[in-house]
């Protein structure tokens, strides 16, 4: 897989970037930098052919020349406030261009379950011993990019048994406008019996920029998380994020994602169900126009009997919109009792959009029940007659059908905010470009 | 109200309606019944103006205007109701949400206000409980899920919350047990006054046990071979229809 060792220019000029930054301080963080960088330099960019980006094209991204910002600049709290969900008040943490913000954020009752990661892992051997060998057996070169630029990565921990009933808000804002690459990180280690709820949501200022994100699910045995995540970056961004999850002894971790795309959305997901009674819920929905794109790429890997996994991916593609879907679900010699699904769906409005997927099982156990499947389809014309015949105009039949695609999937996240927001922005999408 | 002239049509180029003329007035209850393949569902798409059924001949007029010339929504909004012989579902599209949203497109096209969603919530529980539906029908998304017997009779309340002037069931009797066709029964009887008419589509007499029709007609060969009042379709259902197309 990494098989690019040429340096580009464009490699050359991260790595120069890096230099300079290692210059002003050598934390326990920095080794966990200089080994991401190692694995950067080692993977290098990815060809057209490469397997984890067989459906989109890196070349002008790569090929962009980014700086990298150590301090955040300046975003007005009507704009901040204008993201935060109603109830998440005072839970919200905001990054600004990747870096978290003291003064933006509310941090009632939480704060003490904040701490830097170099802190954290000058304390716990066990999560700087997690992040080492994660670091070293990264395959996906923009993540290991991301962790070797990441300036003040967070750890939020909950002890055994610590439940935050209301849902904590974490608002990625980046101010753009500068051809910068944002690198926010958040690691969440959740303990035994702990339960969190958390929304993410990625918003622009303005555009041009690259956010990079990474964030690492570390779920103890019985932890319950419910994960929320609405990307709605500036269309002329890039926005790349990777989720690492694992999952022990009946923990769970539910998770819906809807995106609004950019000109290069990916989100990298790689879940290991590492004990028995792990559940994985994971759905994504996307509603995109233009040239927007969504990629979603991700592993889930079953490493332990009696374990559950549910994915369930909608795209409702207009224009020369793009989407791609590369999942694999890996279980592995002994995960027996495994029950896993995966679907895909997708509604093409438009001749001129392109939709890829790639569903993939690979089974090394005899008893276990994994199914899989995709659809590309166009609006039902025996559905759009029906509506028709109501006295419903064509175009209004076939927005309602559209809507009612993507609905089935936000109708699944739990807070009501975000649906309602949703269902005012994501889902207005399809009025205003007249679907 | 409803002027079929000479009406040839058919599918994909092929030819099954072939030659039919029939006249509905205000009031009146028409049963067309026939064997499989006489062109019943046919007729009912072409009326309804499904894209894939073309009219090769003639001419249908509804109130004066040429119905061919207008689309399935200019039709629903003119008067027309058609109850489908398989309802279609629709994931994600709340029932009650949906029947607002027709509702008010006929309210539009009348030059009335949108409804106020409470209204609306009180009008549904009324024609609800006028055919003896359960409130589960509100909550539900249209027809995701529903029986074949469900689906009915969600059709019919379709039917009573758009009050058409002319509504065309289409085999609305098949798929229903007892019960349920007595239900959907009572619904139609319910709706029926003079102002408005009905054509029911049936393969089988039963449904004509609850719903009194004025006349009988007889499809065959995607032509009407014979026309009576109620007592034809008694004769049909001890004879069959070898003995009307034999005869004819």
């Amino acid at each position: 897989m990494s098989d690019t060792l040429v340096e580009s220019t464009a490699e050359s000029a991260f790595l120069d970037l890096h230099k300079k930054l290692l210059e002003q301080g050598t934390s326990s963080f920095s080794e966990l930098q200089q080994l991401s960088l190692q694995r950067f330099e080692m993977l290098g960019f990815p060809h057209s052919k490469h397997e984890m980006y067989t459906y989109l094209n890196t070349k002008e991204l790569v090929e962009s020349a980014f700086t990298i910002s150590c301090r955040s600049e300046k975003v007005s709290e009507d704009f901040v406030v204008s993201h935060i969900y109603p109830g998440c008040e005072n839970h919200c943490l905001v990054f600004v261009d990747g870096i978290l913000n003291y003064d933006l954020s509310r941090l009632k009752g939480v704060s003490a379950n904040l701490t830097p990661i170099a802190e954290a892992v000058s304390v716990d051997k066990e999560l700087k011993k997690h992040l080492t060998e994660t670091a070293d057996n990264e395959n996906d070169v923009f993540a290991a990019l991301s962790a070797a630029f990441c300036g003040e990565g967070l750890v939020f921990k909950l002890a055994d048994k610590e439940k935050i009933s209301e849902p904590v808000q974490v608002l990625f804002v980046s101010t753009g406008g500068n051809h910068a690459m944002y690198t926010p990180r958040l690691v969440w280690q959740l303990g035994k019996l702990s339960e969190l709820k958390v929304i993410a949501k990625f918003v622009g200022v303005e555009g041009g920029y690259f956010v990079n994100g990474i964030q690492d699910w570390l779920l103890a045995e019985g932890a319950g998380v419910s994960f929320t995540q609405v990307q709605a970056d500036n269309f002329d961004s890039w926005h790349f994020s990777k989720t690492r999850v694992q999952l022990k002894k009946n923990s769970r971790f539910h998770s819906s994602n809807a995106s609004f795309g950019t000109q290069l959305t990916r989100h990298h997901y790689d879940v290991r169900l590492q004990e028995e009674g792990a559940e994985l819920k994971l759905n994504g929905v996307s509603v995109l126009d233009g040239r927007e794109q969504v990629h979603n790429f991700i592993r889930i890997h079953h490493e332990a009997p009696q374990c559950v996994s549910h994915q369930y991916f909608k795209n409702v593609i207009n224009d020369h919109a793009r989407s791609s879907f590369d999942g694999t679900v890996i279980v592995a010699e002994g995960a027996q009792l495994t029950s896993s699904d995966q679907l895909i769906n997708n509604l093409m409005l438009s001749n001129e959009g392109h939709a890829d997927n790639k569903p993939n099982l690979m089974i090394f156990a005899d008893d276990v029940k994994c199914t899989h499947g995709a659809t590309i389809g166009q609006i039902d014309e025996e559905q759009w007659f029906y509506l028709q015949t109501r006295g419903l105009s064509a175009r209004t039949a076939k927005e309602l059908l559209t809507r009612s695609f993507a609905k089935s999937i936000i109708e699944t996240i739990e807070f009501p905010e975000v649906v309602k927001d949703l269902n005012g922005t994501l889902l207005k999408k399809l009025e205003i470009h007249n679907v | 109200m409803l002027e079929i002239k000479d009406l040839y049509a058919g599918f994909d180029g092929t030819e099954i309606i072939k030659g039919i003329s029939l006249s509905v007035k205000k009031g009146e209850i028409h049963a067309v019944m026939g064997p499989n393949g006489s062109g019943k569902s046919t007729l009912a798409k072409i009326l309804s103006g499904h894209p894939a059924y073309e009219a090769m001949s003639g001419e249908i007029l509804f109130d004066g205007k040429n119905l061919l010339d207008m689309d399935a929504e200019e039709r629903s909004l003119a008067g027309i109701f058609m109850g489908f012989q398989y309802p279609v579902e629709v994931p994600g599209v709340n029932n009650a949400e949906f029947l607002r949203m027709a509702h008010n497109a006929r309210r539009i096209k009348a030059g009335e206000e949108e409804i106020d969603p409470l209204d609306f919530d009180d009008l549904l529980s009324e024609k609800m409980n006028t055919l003896g539906m359960e409130k589960k029908y509100k909550e539900r998304n249209l027809n995701d899920g529903f029986s074949g017997g469900e689906k009915k009779k969600n059709e019919i309340l379709q039917m009573a919350i758009l009050e058409p002037q002319l509504s065309i069931l289409d085999e609305t009797d098949s798929g229903l047990d007892i019960d349920a066709l007595r239900v959907v029964s009572e619904g139609v009887n319910k709706l029926r006054n003079e102002n408005n008419a009905l054509i029911l589509i049936t393969h089988y007499q039963r449904l004509l046990d609850y719903i009194n029709p004025d006349f009988v007609h007889v499809l065959s060969g995607g032509k009407i071979v014979k026309s009576g009042d109620k007592s034809l379709a008694l004769e049909l259902e001890s004879q069959g229809y070898d003995w009307v197309t034999t005869v004819n």
